[in-house]
């Protein structure tokens, strides 16, 4: 697997707040190059604040972040140019038809006319999406939708992957490819940092994993350091990310609530 | 029925018009004064109206004056009912084109616990809500203040009930109107394959014009005094169709026929029973039916160069012009757009042909006519300036994901206003130029006039259009904060005048606008060179606050 000590991505006493709200409570955070970071952690917990911190789209409060070099603030076209991202639930223009929306993607991202071509007839092939792309986007399943933000994320051969849930809505198949697409891409130096609730995709995919919970970033590692700092040798990633959040309180709940 | 659920459903649609951007959402308190403010303005308005008539109508003493008022105020109420019921058509399905881009947000109520009587029961009563419901509060305020100086408290009362009754009946049509409109696009869909987004786009336009059409023949001008007058007399003559029994009650009463007034209140409420249960069954049969997806291409990916390239625009320039194109001849919510030159095409010509008052012949009349027609481009270019960036709904995380600078965001949302509003404008001018068939020097000076107003007001409304935009899609794409659309288009009024002004004063001096003030003549070419100077002033400021003002849209990024 294709990966360096440089740092891709770095985040330095990094907070945001929303009125009252502590979205994001002072993290630091580094991630390497060709790694692939799950973002993990419960609703409200800073998962998608902090991606869209990364990208440029939320001013942090306080704190710096560098993305492939680039101070984020200083330069952010320089830095969304390198960035492919999928926000949690991504409206796109319904009006088009799949087809002409990944060619504004493409034209967005000045790719050339040949290049998109080519790419975007193998991911239609590849997600299965060909026979559709001449439809308007409003017809599409919400998994459809999905697949035509995934390859509008790809088309650009972005240097970071931002995905926010992005196996929401796939089929078997198709979330199969995009991780096999992801795998493929991170050896390629493709760094790639993904949020999501599912902890086996977490556990399958990741590289490692950054527990979030009220802002905080409670754990950082891969699955054998989580188990060493949650003190549950042995345990899979549900036991630890209870743990390390304090939510072990699950089996009361449910029996408070079928009283 | 449950009553508690139709009127839930009803506060849905009112609260659907909080999400608008720049409020503190957190913590969210309505206030109420806002709230019900129009209403209440509404009722004001109209008690003061029936007081000044009623104050007036006991100050006459000449009989001949009075029976003439008690003559005038009799085919008001008469023809009261019918009006409210086209007032309330209009803005009903004004209302629901607007709203057609947006029909994932009213479909919860599909998988709640609702019937579709209390549905469909909510949705006609919601349709009322806002400028219908406004009027009809006037109009009942003002018939009830008035009546006790008439002395007709009860006809006023039975003329409210009418009121109501035809706004209802209104809605409903409107209601039933909507759902076969869904499904009826759906068989074009099917039927016309390709084709099916011109089609749409045509018969949308098709549907505006005939609805303008017959809008100002029954409101503008002589019209709407015809309508009163004419809508007494032939509420007899039509005593079959439905939709005029509600007047035919008010006449019955009037004349003291109790048998034919208890006649036609059951028949008209029967009448609103039937309409109720045709939409509730149709809502039953098509409520939820989606049109089948429309096909716009098919076959091999063939991506194309543009011509737009040629012009100088850069890759992504040009790609948001032309989904800003797509946008406007795809989505319905924004073919409302184009209702502005359909109107200004349709007065004139109607006017010209004498469909109401004297047909227009003189020479000053057609200087009007030319300017009145050249103008479309310029209320164009304040309009889409306004709603272009607004107009991305919820998609508008991708600009700021993507690598868009301010300067590219200006450059290209500012070409696609002016180039927009140039196609208007040459429509519109060569329509005005063949009717009015002013001189040539006059011509070419309203030409000239109207591009540096496109200009101008493009750039003034493109950076109010950033600065106030507003990305709530439901119950209809607002686009743009109403407060920041009502001043920049009193600015935009006053620049225009500003720009305007030289040649105003040309054509006083000239004679050709008869107002008796003696003014040094002012020669045509002067006049249009200061107004370009002034233009173009105003375009260069107000395009560098459009710049900054992106500048600060993109770095803040609220999604």
């Amino acid at each position: 697997m294709f990966s360096t000590d440089e740092t891709a991505v770095e985040l330095r006493r990094v907070a945001k707040r929303y009125a009252d709200i502590v979205a994001v409570d002072y993290i630091d955070l580094d991630v390497k190059y060709g790694e692939i970071l799950g973002l993990l952690g419960p609703n409200g917990s800073g998962k998608s604040t902090t991606l869209k911190i990364i990208l440029g789209l939320v001013k942090p409060d306080s704190g710096s972040v560098n993305v492939l070099g680039i101070n984020a603030e200083d330069d952010p076209v320089a830095a969304k140019r390198q960035v492919g991202y999928i926000p949690e639930s991504p409206r796109l223009y319904e009006f088009l038809t799949g087809l002409e929306y990944l060619d504004f993607v493409g034209d967005i991202y000045g790719v050339t006319v040949s290049e998109k071509k080519a790419r975007i007839e193998e991911y239609l092939e590849a997600l299965e999406l060909e026979g559709r792309e001449g439809d308007m986007i409003s017809s599409y399943s919400q998994g459809m939708k999905q697949k035509t933000a995934l390859i509008a994320a790809f088309l650009h051969k972005p240097k970071l992957l931002l995905l926010d849930e992005p196996l929401s809505g796939l089929d078997p198949r198709s979330a199969r490819i995009v991780k096999d697409l992801l795998r493929k891409l991170t050896a390629q130096g493709v760094t790639t940092i993904l949020s999501t609730h599912i902890l086996e995709i977490a556990q399958a995919m990741c590289d490692r994993i950054a527990i979030m919970y009220e802002g905080r970033l409670l754990a950082l590692g891969n699955i054998k350091e989580l188990r060493k700092k949650a003190r549950l040798p042995g345990s899979d990633l549900e036991d630890i990310f209870l743990k390390l959040t304090g939510t072990e309180d699950v089996r009361e709940v449910v029996e408070a609530l079928l009283k | 029925m449950n009553w508690k659920n139709v009127l839930r459903l009803i506060s849905v649609d009112v609260k659907a018009g909080r999400l608008i951007r720049g409020q503190r959402l957190r913590r969210y308190r309505e206030r109420r004064v806002f709230q019900y403010l129009l209403y209440g303005g509404a009722c004001v308005l109209g008690i003061v109206i029936g007081l000044v008539a009623g104050i007036f109508y006991t100050g006459v003493s000449d009989q001949a004056l009075r029976d003439l008022f008690d003559q005038g105020i009799t085919s008001l109420f008469l023809s009261f009912p019918t009006l409210v019921l086209i007032f309330s058509l209009v803005f009903t399905m004004m209302s629901q084109i607007q709203r057609m881009g947006v029909r994932s947000s009213l479909q919860p109520p599909y998988w709640l616990p609702i019937t579709w009587e209390e549905h469909t029961l909510a949705s006609t009563l919601a349709n009322l809500i806002g400028f219908p419901l406004a009027f009809l509060i006037l109009l009942s305020s003002a018939i009830a203040t008035v009546s006790i100086y008439l002395e007709q408290v009860p006809l006023a009362t039975l003329t409210i009930f009418a009121l109501l009754a035809s706004a209802f009946i209104a809605s409903t049509t409107t209601e039933i109107f909507r759902i076969l409109q869904v499904r009826l696009i759906g068989a074009v869909y099917k039927s016309t394959g390709k084709a099916a987004v011109w089609v749409r786009f045509l018969g949308s336009m098709l549907f505006l014009v005939v609805f303008y059409v017959v809008w100002f023949a029954f409101t503008s001008g002589t019209g709407s005094v015809a309508l009163i007058k004419g809508v007494a007399g032939a509420q007899q003559a039509v005593w079959f169709v439905p939709y005029v029994w509600l007047g035919m009650v008010l006449a019955a009463f009037m004349n003291g026929l109790l048998a034919q007034t208890v006649i036609f209140s059951l028949a008209s409420f029967l009448f609103i029973l039937v309409l109720f249960y045709v939409a509730v069954k149709l809502n039953t049969r098509f409520g939820l039916y989606e049109p089948p997806a429309i096909t716009v291409s098919r076959g091999v990916y063939a991506p194309k160069v543009g011509f737009l390239g040629k012009l100088g625009f850069s890759s992504l320039e040009a790609a948001v012009m032309r989904k800003d194109f797509k946008a406007f001849t795809r989505r319905r919510e924004l073919m409302y757009i184009f209702i502005m030159p359909l109107v200004f095409i349709i007065m004139p010509l109607m006017q010209y042909s004498g469909m109401f008052g004297a047909p227009v012949a003189s020479e000053s009349s057609r200087f009007l006519l030319a300017w009145v027609l050249l103008v479309p481009g310029a209320i164009m270019a304040a309009m889409l300036g306004l709603m272009i960036i607004g107009e991305e709904g919820g998609s508008v995380w991708l600009f700021f994901a993507s690598p868009i600078t301010a300067r590219s965001l200006v450059k290209c949302k500012y070409a696609f206003v002016t180039i927009f509003s140039f196609v208007v404008m040459s429509v519109c001018g060569v329509v005005g130029i063949l009717i009015a068939r002013p001189s040539p020097d006059i011509a070419t000076a309203l030409l000239i006039e109207s591009i540096l107003l496109i200009f101008a007001l493009g750039a003034v409304s493109l950076g109010a259009g950033i600065k106030g935009a507003d990305f709530a899609e439901a119950p209809r794409p607002r686009m743009v904060r109403p407060l920041t659309a009502f001043v920049y288009m009193l600015l935009c009024l006053v620049l225009a005048l500003a720009i305007f002004s030289p040649l105003l004063l040309h054509a006083v001096a000239m004679g050709y606008i008869p107002i008796p003030v003696l003014l040094p003549k002012i020669d045509l070419s002067v006049a249009v060179f200061i107004s370009a100077v002034v233009a173009l002033v105003v375009a260069f400021v107000f395009y560098r606050i459009a710049l900054k003002n992106a500048e600060e849209f993109l770095l803040k990024a609220e999604i």
